[in-house]
């Protein structure tokens, strides 16, 4: 299949926007995952006694600022793969 | 327009300058983050004075790891590649996209682990007496934040290295295609590396400023460090596999 030069600047600004996309959407994750992390670590060292409850309770809220860079995942893929 | 060698060279002293500097503003301020620290600590702690110095420094020479990688990234920009016509401007998106990647990749893990050093500086001016354990948990984080640098650095090569010539009979569309995919590889790992090297040294400045507070808690603290940096890195992982797809699978 050979594009044709407009297809080709479709698809080009499309792998584009998935490499920002990834990019810019792996920023919030990591800041916010990192964040949570270190105040589980604060908590920890505080109060060891309650250490479960507070490891879940970063896995939970872990997995709940993931849900953002999964959505950036999915549409960069979509991007690279669907148009 | 014609190519010539000159777009080639073009890209990759445009890729070489924006690697080196991006990558030394922020090398710098978590050089300077760690120097402040330390300077702080034995101002409140003048007996332990040779310890936080020595931390310090090897705190400073960790967090300029991510300057290093940039560094070598330009020099390889400039003096190591191979300039010939046919490379054509696959080789020159190539070399900007791998200028990008390393120049923005080591925002996030220059400031993570400055501020991984300074708060075990910090911590040792408190607690002296477990000054060691401190010094170790400091670069056991610094390590992790740098990993997201290395996938930047891995990327570069791979876009400095691995990139075919430019086929002699492409035709105009498949032409942009490929080249603005290998510049969307470089901008997407080079920002997703940003906010995990950032979160993953705040985990461990955290970790080690409780290991100065409470150092009974050891073993609780780092298996914490550990499990939230390893959550925090999936992020920069996404990142490193779209920017493979986008340099091989298209």
């Amino acid at each position: 299949m050979d594009l044709t030069l407009a297809q080709g600047i479709v698809k080009a600004s499309a792998l584009l926007g998935a490499g920002l996309c990834m990019g810019m959407g792996a920023l919030g994750p990591g800041v916010g995952e990192g964040f949570v992390a270190g105040k589980a670590c604060e908590g920890i060292a505080r109060s060891p006694e309650n250490a479960s409850l507070i490891t879940r309770t970063m896995l939970v809220g872990q997995a709940v600022s993931e849900s953002t860079g999964i959505y950036s995942l999915v549409i960069a893929l979509l991007l690279i793969f669907s148009t | 327009m014609a190519f010539t060698i000159e777009q080639i060279q073009i890209a990759a002293y445009l890729g070489a300058g924006l690697c080196v500097g991006i990558g030394a503003v922020t090398t710098g301020i978590g050089s300077g983050i760690i120097a402040g620290e330390g300077a702080r600590a034995i101002v409140k702690q003048p007996k332990a004075n040779e310890q936080i110095f020595r931390t310090m420094l090897i705190g400073q020479a960790a967090a300029q790891t991510a300057g290093i990688f940039a560094l070598v990234i330009s020099m390889l920009l400039i003096y190591g590649r191979s300039d010939s016509i046919e490379g054509g401007w696959f080789k020159a998106a190539a070399y900007l996209a791998a200028g990008i990647a390393m120049g923005f990749g080591s925002v996030g893990p220059s400031l993570g682990a400055g501020y991984s050093g300074g708060q075990a500086c910090k911590s040792i001016a408190r607690m002296p007496k477990h000054g060691n354990a401190i010094m170790g948990n400091m670069l056991i984080g610094q390590a992790l934040s740098q990993t997201s640098a290395i996938f930047a650095l891995v990327v570069s090569f791979l876009l400095l290295y691995s990139i075919p010539n430019q086929p002699v009979d492409i035709s105009l569309g498949k032409l942009i295609v490929k080249t603005v995919a290998l510049l969307g590889a470089g901008l997407c790992i080079g920002f997703g590396t940003l906010g995990p090297g950032m979160g993953i040294g705040f985990v461990a400045g955290k970790a080690n400023d409780m290991m100065g507070r409470f150092p009974d808690e050891k073993s609780n603290i780092m298996r914490t460090m550990f499990l939230g940096s390893a959550v925090s890195e999936s992020t920069a992982i996404y990142s490193l596999v779209i920017s493979f797809l986008l340099i091989f699978a298209l």
